[in-house]
């Protein structure tokens, strides 16, 4: 009985598999290659940008990666500063206006990658949401702060936080960069 | 992998059973759109139809077929010739759409109603056309369409589905037994005058 069951089951199956390959293959609505070949290109010639700015970018990095702690933890009292040393405020202030550069061409940067850049992974898309949300939480705090040198601090964060978003649009790129000829290639097939 | 031999059909045109000569994959290794178009045509209508199978959903599908072309070109060099290009270029056309199933949430685990179902009533799907095969086909859940196509057609073994959804390899037998039982119910006469059953109950 069940040898039966079992080969009547074995049957469908193979006639499921043979209806199934005998649907037609349905041609795509449009021809999407004209598309395609312009984000090829595009995508080239923002790789060639990034063959100018990795390097920096990377340096930033590691700077970043040795300075961060001191950064956050070790922030001036920002009150006392404020109402104590006119001159320290002063020049805080201008660290500001250089640090509010800074966040904007690492915002336009980081905006052309997300638009023209290689598409991330799960894990590098779940990091990315999270440090657009850290940077949001730092432009609520930012839009609340009267304070100089807190809003210093936050605009350090700011940068930090776009710098690590950089580096996050980049790391497909290391990835196509390792898998050259030299490099040992990541998907084996 | 598993293979349904006796399936091999002499029209290989828009499928991924077509060879690539080794000529053109360096060319494309090297970076030339030329040489990548000619691939591009070749299995443009593969791809898509890949794509549209595993995702149930045009607008999807254009986008699984544009992602994953363009990591073929971009990734061509990390292909090694182990195995044929055409099978290296079909994995990435299924991670792209499984992924962008994943990335959707709509590989929801449905419960189905198991009431009507009966595994020794004649294979409904022996009979039926094309057409009511297809829309049948697109009436099933995601995550069970896209096992039911993977395994039936693709060739892939239940543990090999089951790295692909990042499940255990029960997930995969469960959910291609649920899709061939409710392939039967849409396919059985009267299926087309009852409302779909399906639940919509979220595990995942």
């Amino acid at each position: 009985m069940h040898d039966r069951l079992d080969h009547h089951r074995m049957n469908e199956d193979a006639l499921l598999a043979a209806a199934l390959h005998a649907l037609p293959a349905s041609p795509p609505g449009a021809d999407a290659w004209p598309a395609l070949a312009a984000r090829i290109r595009r995508r080239q010639a923002v790789r060639k940008t990034i063959g100018f700015v990795l390097p920096a970018a990377l340096a930033a990095g590691i700077a970043l990666a040795f300075a961060w702690p001191h950064v956050r933890f070790h922030a001036p009292a920002p009150v006392r500063v404020a109402r104590t040393n006119d001159s320290a405020t002063g020049h805080v202030a201008a660290s500001i206006t250089k640090l509010q550069a800074s966040s904007r061409q690492w915002q336009a940067w980081v905006g052309d990658l997300d638009r023209n850049g290689a598409p991330l992974d799960d894990q590098q898309l779940a990091r990315a949401v999270s440090l657009q949300d850290q940077i949001g939480m730092v432009d609520l705090q930012i839009s609340a702060s009267r304070d100089t040198a807190t809003l210093s601090e936050l605009w350090q964060q700011r940068v930090a936080l776009l710098q690590q978003l950089g580096l996050l649009h980049l790391q497909p790129y290391m990835v196509a960069e390792q898998a050259k000829p030299g490099h040992a290639p990541t998907i084996a097939m | 992998m598993r293979f349904w031999c006796i399936l091999e059909d002499v029209d290989t045109q828009g499928t991924f059973r077509q060879t690539v000569e080794p000529a053109l994959v360096r060319r494309l290794q090297r970076g030339e759109l030329a040489a990548f178009e000619t691939i591009y045509r070749r299995f443009e209508r593969a791809a898509w139809t890949l794509a549209l199978r595993l995702t149930g959903r045009a607008d999807v599908a254009q986008e699984v077929l544009q992602d994953a072309m363009l990591k073929a070109f971009e990734r061509a060099r990390q292909f090694r010739g182990d195995a044929p290009f055409a099978a290296w270029l079909r994995k990435l056309v299924v991670n792209e759409a499984l992924m962008q199933l994943r990335h959707d949430r709509l590989h929801v685990i449905e419960l189905f109603d198991d009431t009507h179902a009966d595994d020794d009533a004649p294979a409904p799907w022996a009979h039926a056309d094309s057409a009511t095969l297809d829309r049948a086909l697109n009436r099933l859940p995601d995550a069970a369409r896209a096992v039911l196509w993977l395994y039936h057609v693709e060739g892939y073994t239940h543990l090999e589905i089951a790295e692909q959804f990042g499940r255990s390899t029960s997930f995969s037998k469960s959910q291609l037994a649920r899709a061939t039982k409710r392939l039967r119910e849409l396919l059985a006469p009267q299926a087309e005058d009852t409302p779909c059953t399906i639940g919509s109950t979220t595990t995942a």
